[in-house]
């Protein structure tokens, strides 16, 4: 019999990233390569959710982005109930794929800290642009993650998609994917 | 033994041993299975933006594994990219892509101006640098006799790369076309990688063709300028360092 494996999101979905984006105080230092106002303006800029307009790949700015969003990475505290559904998760057999937008590239190590600090048990860590593609072509059933795309798309490619109820996802128009409160009914429903 | 395969260990016998990441379309829970045979590790996996190529950091593999992925990697099954040492290295390489999100695997008048301004700039230090086309730009490759520590590494090819940028003053091109990365790179060691001379590339399905004075070479000449560099091409300590002096200090 095949293993049950559940693919879940970290951003805003085992932590509260976003809220840390908002809120952390981050520091200037000259490692930033900018000046402070500058940083100041940057950071306000990336608070505000305001994507950069540009063709390049590579900029000043993404290069501030990227350093930023790893001290959330670091900062973001674990759901109580998420920790406990992932403990769950593994006291029970399943094959728990951590599925992220992040660039492990950079970010493996810490991502891998923090998931163990927090006592988060999985089996792999994946990078996926695409999460719904992923889940396809791995064979995952089930899929908890905050993405609207893949809030959207999940139900028309055999996707089950879960999502905590988040403000942004108000304007989503119908879909077949289940809001969450609590982990809790994530576990009912994995288990029909 | 395929004797590419013998090339391409000697070619890399100063990257981190039994690390690697390999980029193939293979994929799902029986091929990963496979892949960590033998005690190797996933630290992680990617899907790529690009059809459904993956890519996976793989750690502990050991040599007879590490040799058939080299040997897939010469048979078109796999790219297998190294991750250079951190403390000193043999090799090091400056990598030109081009910085667009779109189009960019053209060759962009930047690009052309940047590569040769490099060639130029090595040429004249004394160094035969072999240039691969990596799809998004040039990998313009070094090797030195014995491995150089990190921080001199990086500290040539700042320099070196401000020099090649030179090139762009007064000639009504914008630098920022294209991008620079330095490997090893002190900041960056364990997080990036690089593929390969013999891969092909992702997106386009090219095999990473040698450039030479006169152009792109074919295959089997890719492979003939690959074991040229590999074998006779090491530069001495003694020039390295005078190289280094011979540049100015990068601000």
């Amino acid at each position: 019999m095949p293993k049950k494996t559940i693919a879940v999101d970290l951003d805003d979905t085992l932590n509260d990233f976003t809220q840390t984006l908002r809120t952390a105080s981050f520091a200037y230092d000259s490692s930033y390569a900018i000046s402070e106002p500058v940083f100041n303006g940057y950071v306000e800029r990336l608070r505000s959710g305001l994507r950069e307009d540009t063709d390049l790949l590579s900029t000043e700015y993404s290069f501030f982005r990227y350093k930023i969003h790893a001290r959330c990475y670091q900062l973001a505290h674990a759901r109580e109930d998420g920790v406990e559904f992932m403990q769950w998760l593994r006291r029970n057999q399943w094959r728990i794929v951590i599925c992220t937008h992040r660039d492990l590239r950079r970010a493996n190590d810490l991502t891998r800290t923090w998931l163990a600090e927090n006592g988060i048990p999985f089996d792999h860590l994946f990078t996926a642009l695409n999460k719904i593609v992923f889940c396809k072509a791995w064979g995952i059933a089930h899929l908890v993650d905050d993405d609207g795309f893949n809030i959207a798309h999940g139900g028309n490619y055999g996707v089950n998609v879960y999502y905590p109820v988040m403000e942004k996802h108000r304007s989503l128009q119908p879909h077949a994917a289940r809001p969450f409160q609590s982990f809790e009914e994530v576990k009912r429903w994995i288990q029909e | 033994m395929d004797p590419r395969v013998g090339l391409l260990r000697e070619f890399s016998r100063g990257f981190t041993p039994g690390t690697a990441k390999i980029e193939t379309e293979q994929f799902g829970f029986a091929f990963l299975e496979q892949l960590l045979a033998d005690g190797v590790r996933l630290e992680y996996g990617e899907l790529t933006a690009t059809r459904l190529l993956h890519k996976y950091k793989l750690v502990d593999i050991p040599e007879r594994r590490m040799d058939e992925f080299l040997q897939a990697h010469i048979d078109r099954g796999c790219n297998v990219c190294r991750y250079f040492d951190a403390r000193e290295n043999d090799v090091f390489c400056f990598n030109l892509d081009n910085n667009h999100k779109t189009e960019n695997t053209v060759v962009i008048p930047e690009m052309e101006l940047a590569v040769q301004a490099l060639r130029s700039c090595l040429q004249d230090l004394g160094f035969e640098p072999l240039i691969v086309a990596s799809g998004r730009g040039y990998h313009v490759w070094c090797r030195t006799e014995a491995p150089v520590a990190n921080d001199r590494l990086s500290a040539f090819m700042l320099r070196a790369a401000v020099r090649a940028l030179m090139a762009f003053h007064g000639s009504g091109r914008d630098h920022q076309q294209i991008k620079f990365n330095f490997y090893p790179d002190v900041k960056t060691i364990n997080v990036v990688s690089l593929r390969l001379f013999g891969s092909v590339h992702a997106k386009t399905k090219v095999f990473s063709h040698v450039l030479g004075p006169e152009g792109l070479l074919g295959e089997d000449a890719s492979w003939r300028a690959f074991e040229h560099f590999v074998r006779n091409r090491a530069i001495s300590l003694a020039l390295f360092e005078q190289a280094l002096d011979a540049l100015p200090v990068a601000p």
